[in-house]
C-alpha cells in the first residue's frame, strides 16, 4: 500500500512536469470505448491541425503549441480526472469531446476561470453568455442543428410540412434529448407530428426502435446518434 | 513482535470486546485517523481529491453496503448502480426541493430511501437464492435506470435528462457545487466513511451480523436454531442500502456535481463494486476499503506512469490499462480466493510470530 502510494505520488511528479512556456492545448480524446469509431478520426485530426500550425506557422504568434492528449473513454469520472491533472498543467482551453463531461466541466471551468470550447455540443443554452461567462459552442449548437434539419426538411417538401409526421431516433442521454425541445417547438408552429423514439446507451440493440418506425410509418426520420448507434442504423 | 497481546492486559470486559483489541492495531487505527483527518485536509489539492481520495473514499461505502449483502448475508446483488442511482436521485430531490434543510441530512436521508427501495427488491431474495437472485437483482439496475431517464419528474423536467447539485453550504463551508474546496469535499466523504464503516463494522460484530452470516453459511440450518430468515435477509438488504445510498448522494453531489443516469450509473457501476469487494475481501470490512482502494488507484496509477512517466500513447495506455487490471484481477482470484482482506489477515499472523517462524 505504501509502496503503491508513493509510486503514485512519483507518477503524479513525472506527469506535472516542468513549467514550459508554450500553450498548453488540452486535448480530451476518446481513442476506447463504444465511441471510439468517432473519438479516433476527431482525436487524429485535432492533433494533426495543431501540429500544421506548429510546423507551418511555428505555432500562434510565434508560440508552440503543447498538446496534451488525456483519455476519457466518453466516460465522466476519467473526464474529471483528465480535467483536474491538466489544469494543474496550465491548460488554456477545454474541448471536453462528450456533452456528459462539458456539463459536469461547465460549473468548475467557470469557478476555475478556464474557458471550455465545447465545439457544436454541450449545453445549447450556453450560449447566453451572460450565464454561461466561460463556455462557448461556436459555430452552431443542437437547436441549430433541429432547426437546420427541418428547414432542409422543408425545401425538400417545397416549403409546406404541415401534416406530415417526422420522427426522431435519438441517443437516450443528454447529447440525444437536446434537440427535443426544438423540435417540439417546430411542430406547433409548422405543423407536422412530432415523435420521438429513444435509442439507449451505446445503441447496439435498435430492433424495437426501428419497428415501431415502421409501425408509425413517419415521413422522415432524423437520427441523432453518437458512435456504434450509427453503424447499427445504417446496416 | 509487531503484533500481539502479550502485556496488553484488558480489566474491563469493553475492553476485552473492542474492535480492535490488540494494542498496536488500536494505534495504527488511530494514527490513520489523525493522518485522515487532521493531516490530509491541509495538504489536499485538486486533483488529489477529485481524481484520487473523494472515488475512492465515495467507493469505499459502497463497498461496505455490498459487502455487507454479500459477503456477511451472502445474497448476490448485481443492482448496485441502479441502487446508487436511487440515493443519488433521492439527494438531487431532496436538496432541491428542501434547500434550507443541511445536507447532511439529506445525505442521511436518501441513505433511508435508498434502504427502503432496496429493501423492496430484496423481497424476492426469501424466495429465490443465487444465480437467480442475481438475476431479479440486475432486472432492478436495469429498471431503476430506465425509470430515472424515463420519468421527467426525477430531473425536475430538465431538458437534457442531467442532474445537476447546486450550492450548498454546511456551517457557512460550501460543500457541494462548483466553489467547493476541494478539502471541504474530502472532509464531507471522510465524515460519512468514518461512521459508515464503525457502524458497518459493529453491526457486523453483534448478533445482526451472526445472524447474516449464519444465513449466508447455511440458511436452512440458521433458521433451524432460531434465526428469522425475514428479518435477516431483508435487514441485510436495508443496511446495504442505506450505505449504498449515502454512497450514491455523494457520488453526485460532493464528487461529480453533475450525472447522466445511463453513463454515470449503469451495470458498469454493479459490477465495479463487485470486483471490489471479491479482490478487497468478502465479508471484511477492511476488504472493502483495500478493493476500493485497488480499483480506484490502479488505473490512474497506469495512466500517470504510462502516459506522464514514458509517454506513450494515451489509447495504447488506455488498453493496456484494461490488460493489466483484467491480469491482475485474474490473478488474485487464482493465488489468493479470498481477496486483499485475506493477505492482510496473513501478514497479521506472520507479524505476530516474528522474527520466529513458528
Amino acid at each position: 500500500m505504501k509502496i503503491k502510494l508513493t509510486s503514485i505520488v512519483l507518477g503524479a511528479v513525472l506527469a506535472t512536469g516542468p513549467a514550459l512556456a508554450d500553450l498548453v492545448m488540452p486535448m480530451l480524446s476518446y481513442r476506447t470505448g463504444p465511441y471510439a469509431v468517432n473519438g479516433i478520426p476527431f482525436a487524429d485530426g485535432f492533433n494533426d491541425y495543431l501540429t500544421l500550425m506548429n510546423e507551418r506557422d511555428g505555432g500562434v504568434g510565434g508560440v508552440k503549441i503543447d498538446i496534451r492528449e488525456c483519455e476519457t473513454g466518453y466516460n465522466t469520472e476519467k473526464g474529471v480526472e483528465c480535467y483536474e491533472a491538466l489544469k494543474g498543467e496550465g491548460a488554456l482551453v477545454f474541448a471536453p469531446l462528450s456533452t456528459g463531461i462539458t456539463y459536469q466541466l461547465i460549473p468548475k471551468a467557470t469557478a476555475d476561470g478556464i474557458p471550455v470550447h465545447s465545439m457544436g455540443y454541450g449545453r445549447t443554452s450556453a450560449k447566453n453568455g451572460k450565464v454561461f461567462s466561460n463556455i462557448f459552442n461556436y459555430p452552431a449548437n443542437y437547436w441549430d442543428g433541429a432547426s437546420i434539419a427541418i428547414k432542409h426538411i422543408m425545401d425538400l417538401e417545397g416549403g409546406n410540412i404541415n401534416g406530415k409526421k417526422i420522427t426522431l431516433l435519438y441517443h437516450n442521454s443528454g447529447y440525444g434529448k437536446e434537440p427535443i425541445r426544438t423540435l417540439e417547438e417546430l411542430a406547433i408552429k409548422h405543423g407536422f407530428t412530432y415523435t420521438g423514439i429513444a435509442v439507449d446507451h451505446p445503441g447496439q440493440e435498435q430492433k424495437s426502435q426501428w419497428l415501431q418506425i415502421r409501425q408509425n410509418k413517419p415521413d422522415y426520420v432524423l437520427m441523432w446518434g453518437w458512435g456504434v448507434m450509427n453503424q447499427v442504423a445504417i446496416q | 513482535m509487531l503484533y500481539r497481546e502479550a502485556g496488553d492486559f484488558s480489566t474491563s470486559y469493553t475492553a476485552d470486546n473492542q474492535t480492535f483489541p490488540i494494542k498496536f492495531d488500536r494505534y495504527r487505527y488511530y494514527f490513520i485517523l489523525v493522518i485522515a483527518f487532521l493531516v490530509i485536509p491541509f495538504f489536499i489539492n485538486d486533483y488529489w481529491a477529485n481524481a484520487i481520495l473523494v472515488p475512492f473514499l465515495i467507493y469505499s461505502i459502497a463497498a461496505i453496503g455490498l459487502n455487507i449483502l454479500t459477503g456477511y448475508c451472502g445474497q448476490v446483488s448485481l443492482g448496485t448502480g441502479g441502487f446508487m442511482a436511487v440515493g443519488a436521485y433521492s439527494f438531487y430531490k431532496l436538496m432541491t426541493a428542501f434547500p434550507e434543510i443541511s445536507i447532511m441530512l439529506h445525505v442521511l436521508l436518501s441513505g433511508c430511501v435508498t434502504a427502503v427501495v432496496v429493501t423492496l427488491f430484496g423481497l424476492p431474495s426469501l424466495r429465490i437464492k443465487g444465480f437467480y437472485l442475481a438475476v431479479a437483482t440486475l432486472a432492478a439496475q436495469f429498471f431503476l435506470v430506465w425509470m430515472f431517464n424515463k420519468v421527467p419528474w426525477f430531473y425536475n423536467y430538465s431538458m437534457t435528462g442531467m442532474i445537476g447539485s447546486p450550492e450548498r453550504t454546511v456551517l457557512g463551508i460550501v460543500v457541494t457545487g462548483p466553489h467547493t474546496d476541494a478539502w471541504a469535499q474530502y472532509f464531507v466523504c471522510l465524515i460519512f466513511v468514518t461512521l459508515c464503516a464503525v457502524m458497518a463494522r459493529n453491526l457486523t460484530r453483534g448478533s445482526v451480523g451472526r445472524k447474516w452470516m449464519a444465513i449466508r453459511d447455511m440458511d436452512i440450518a440458521a433458521e433451524i436454531i432460531g434465526v428469522n430468515p425475514l428479518k435477516a435477509k431483508l435487514s441485510a438488504f436495508a443496511v446495504s442500502g442505506f450505505f449504498i445510498g449515502i454512497a450514491g448522494a455523494l457520488y453526485f453531489g460532493v464528487f461529480l456535481g453533475a450525472v447522466e443516469v445511463t453513463e454515470a450509473f449503469g451495470i458498469e457501476k454493479s459490477f465495479m463494486v463487485l470486483f471490489m469487494i471479491i479482490i478487497g475481501g468478502l465479508g471484511s470490512i477492511f476488504g472493502s476499503f483495500a478493493g476500493a482502494a485497488f480499483m480506484v488507484l490502479l488505473p490512474v496509477f497506469l495512466k500517470n506512469v504510462f502516459v506522464g512517466g514514458l509517454g506513450w500513447p494515451t489509447d495504447l495506455a488506455a488498453h493496456l490499462n484494461f490488460v493489466i487490471a483484467g491480469g491482475l484481477i485474474i490473478m488474485f482470484l487464482i493465488l489468493e480466493p479470498h481477496g486483499l482482506a485475506q493477505l492482510w489477515r496473513v501478514a497479521k499472523e506472520k507479524l505476530r510470530l516474528w522474527p520466529f517462524p513458528h
